[in-house]
Parts: C-alpha cells; sequence; structure tokens
C-alpha cells in the first residue's frame, strides 16, 4: 500500500539521522514544545472545527463533551476510559442538544 | 497495558467508518496493519468519502503524517544507541499515542528501547483487531455516528494533549499553537493560500518556534517530574 511506504519514509529518516548526532540545546528546547504544539492544534480542529467547519462553541457537543473528557482523563488517567466515556458523552449531549434546539 | 485498550476503540471506529465508506473487512485492516496511521487514516476515508482521487488521498495522509518527521526527531534522541533495523520497527510503529506514552515513560525513566518496542506492538496489536472487529461490526449496527464513533479521534486527542500538558510552559504554547490553527483558516479564506491539510504543521512549527524563543533562558526544557530542586 502506497500509505504504508509513505508513512515509513516520513518515520523512520528523522530517527535514523538525528539519533546519530547530537543536537544542540536551542534545538531540543524546539522540539520538545513540537508535542504539545502539534496536539493542540489538533484538538482545536478536532473539537472547533469538526468535519473543517467552524462550529458554534455554545451548542456544539464537541466542545461539552471535550471538556469532561479532559477532566476525566486528568483524573484517571486511562485512555481507554477517557476516550469511551468521551464517546458516551458526545451522544449524551448530542441527544440533549437536539432535542432542546429542535434540530 | 492501557495503550492497547486506548487504540482498540480507535481501531473498531476506523473499521466501521471503513466499512460505511465500501471497505471490505480484509481491505480495512489490510490498510490498518500495513499503515497504523491513526489520524491518517480517518483522513484518507473522509477524502475518499467526499470522492477525492488516489493522489489526492495520498497528498492528504502525506502531509497529515509530516508531524511524524518532528515527532521521528524528538523522540531520537532517546533512541541512541539502538541499532538501525530496531529504529526502523519503532518508526513504524511510531504514532500520536506511542508517542505520548513514550515520552511520559521517558520522563518517568522508565523508557528503553525495548518497552518503546513492547509499547509499539501493542498498540499496533490493539489497532488491528479493533480494525477487525469494527468492519466486521459495521455492516451490523447500520450507523456509526449513532454511537458516537465521530467523537472517537477527538477524545483521544483531548486525553493525550493532558497527558502532554504536564507543565504551565506546554500548556501556554499548546493553547498557543490551537489559536493559531483556529486562526489559519481565517487566514485561508482571507485568500492567502494555505491548504487546510497542512494547518497542522504550520501550528505546531509556529508553537514550538514561540515556545523556544519564550522560554530560551530557561537551563532545561526537559522538565523534571520527580524532585523540584531550587539552586
Amino acid at each position: 500500500m502506497g500509505m504504508a511506504v509513505l508513512n515509513f519514509a516520513v518515520r523512520f529518516p528523522p530517527i535514523a539521522i538525528v539519533s546519530r548526532i547530537d543536537l544542540p540545546r536551542p534545538v531540543m528546547r524546539w522540539l520538545s514544545f513540537i508535542p504539545i504544539s502539534v496536539m493542540g492544534s489538533l484538538v482545536a480542529l478536532e473539537v472547533l472545527r469538526p468535519g473543517g467547519v467552524m462550529a458554534n462553541p455554545l451548542t456544539s457537543p464537541y466542545l461539552w463533551a471535550a471538556i469532561p473528557t479532559a477532566f476525566i482523563y486528568w483524573r484517571t488517567r486511562s485512555f481507554l476510559g477517557a476516550t469511551l466515556t468521551g464517546m458516551v458523552l458526545f451522544v449524551v449531549v448530542r441527544a440533549v442538544f437536539s432535542a432542546i434546539l429542535g434540530a | 497495558m492501557p495503550i492497547f485498550l486506548g487504540y482498540m476503540p480507535v481501531g473498531m471506529a476506523f473499521g466501521v467508518i471503513a466499512a460505511s465508506v465500501g471497505f471490505t473487512v480484509v481491505q480495512a485492516v489490510t490498510c490498518s496493519a500495513t499503515a497504523l496511521a491513526g489520524a491518517g487514516q480517518f483522513i484518507a476515508l473522509s477524502v475518499m468519502k467526499a470522492g477525492g482521487s488516489l493522489a489526492a488521498v495520498l497528498a492528504a495522509t502525506t502531509i497529515v503524517n509530516l508531524r511524524y518527521v518532528l515527532f521521528g526527531a524528538t523522540m531520537s534522541p532517546y533512541l541512541k544507541g539502538l541499532t538501525l533495523p530496531r529504529q526502523a520497527i519503532l518508526a513504524f510503529t511510531l504514532t500520536d499515542e506511542t508517542f505520548a506514552v513514550n515520552i511520559a515513560d521517558h520522563r518517568q525513566g522508565l523508557s528503553t528501547g525495548t518497552a518503546m518496542a513492547g509499547v509499539g506492538f501493542v498498540a499496533w496489536c490493539g489497532w488491528v483487531l479493533g480494525t477487525l472487529i469494527g468492519a466486521s461490526l459495521g455492516s451490523l449496527i447500520g450507523d456509526p455516528a449513532r454511537f458516537g464513533v465521530d467523537f472517537a479521534m477527538p477524545a483521544m486527542f483531548v486525553a493525550l494533549f493532558v497527558a502532554l500538558a504536564e507543565d504551565s510552559r506546554h500548556v501556554r504554547i499548546g493553547i498557543f499553537a490551537a489559536v493559531v490553527a483556529l486562526a489559519l483558516p481565517g487566514l485561508a479564506s482571507l485568500g492567502i493560500p494555505i491548504g487546510s491539510s497542512s494547518f497542522i504543521v504550520i501550528a505546531s512549527i509556529t508553537g514550538a518556534t514561540v515556545g523556544a524563543i519564550v522560554y530560551r533562558d530557561e537551563e532545561d526544557s526537559h522538565p523534571a517530574t520527580t524532585t523540584p530542586h531550587h539552586d
């Protein structure tokens, strides 16, 4: 599959090359902020622009399910628990909103 | 084994959605087994659903997966001393989720090459098995959206954000990157040529750059998780 080859091509070279040289401290500092930045932008786009369209934050089940999901993960440190509870909350919030708004 | 259990529902979600787009069970499982791309696979599905060409699908997944260059480079200092084949295996199993788990392990001093390979293997098993179950069930349960499948990826990303946000500098930079990510579609609509598939890459690079500049005076960018010391 093309996707498999591309995935691998993108992931392997940085590991192979960069692990053989010493990175200067500023580069390491820059890299240390990459994961949180990627996750921050992923969350923002997935939660506030589901499907690539800006959702009204007040009535978006994505946002109102995301907040308790973050809290649940923070308290439990369980990816499974947070993901499944988040999905249940999402279904509930969506049902409540569509009942209230008649959408 | 949390990563296995964490991956299963997302793998299942992928399987269910893949089935709804017209994948056979074998196609869906093959896709998961060879690619292990997480978000990339979902994006590929949505492009296919919209009738995109193979080239469009490959372009979208490649750009989304560019963040693995950054992930890979971030991980690699921890991977010194491993042989090339072992690094290759780790590269294959590198995803948002395994990355977060490995970085968390490393901060607790638990991370070894073997542990990371274990995390990757377990994630792969969960992902493939989940896809198999999801794709098989997909034809039976009808509309997957009824079960909140739409929220499986966002929920996982939210949890990962919290997992990675362990000191205030990282929280601030994460939020800053989020704001940039949300501002980019606005710039794009003003006619500045930014493809929607590059929002994440641009926002991430901007966020990390600002973080590295703002916090350049601090000695160590890796927060000590065990004993805070005052000099």
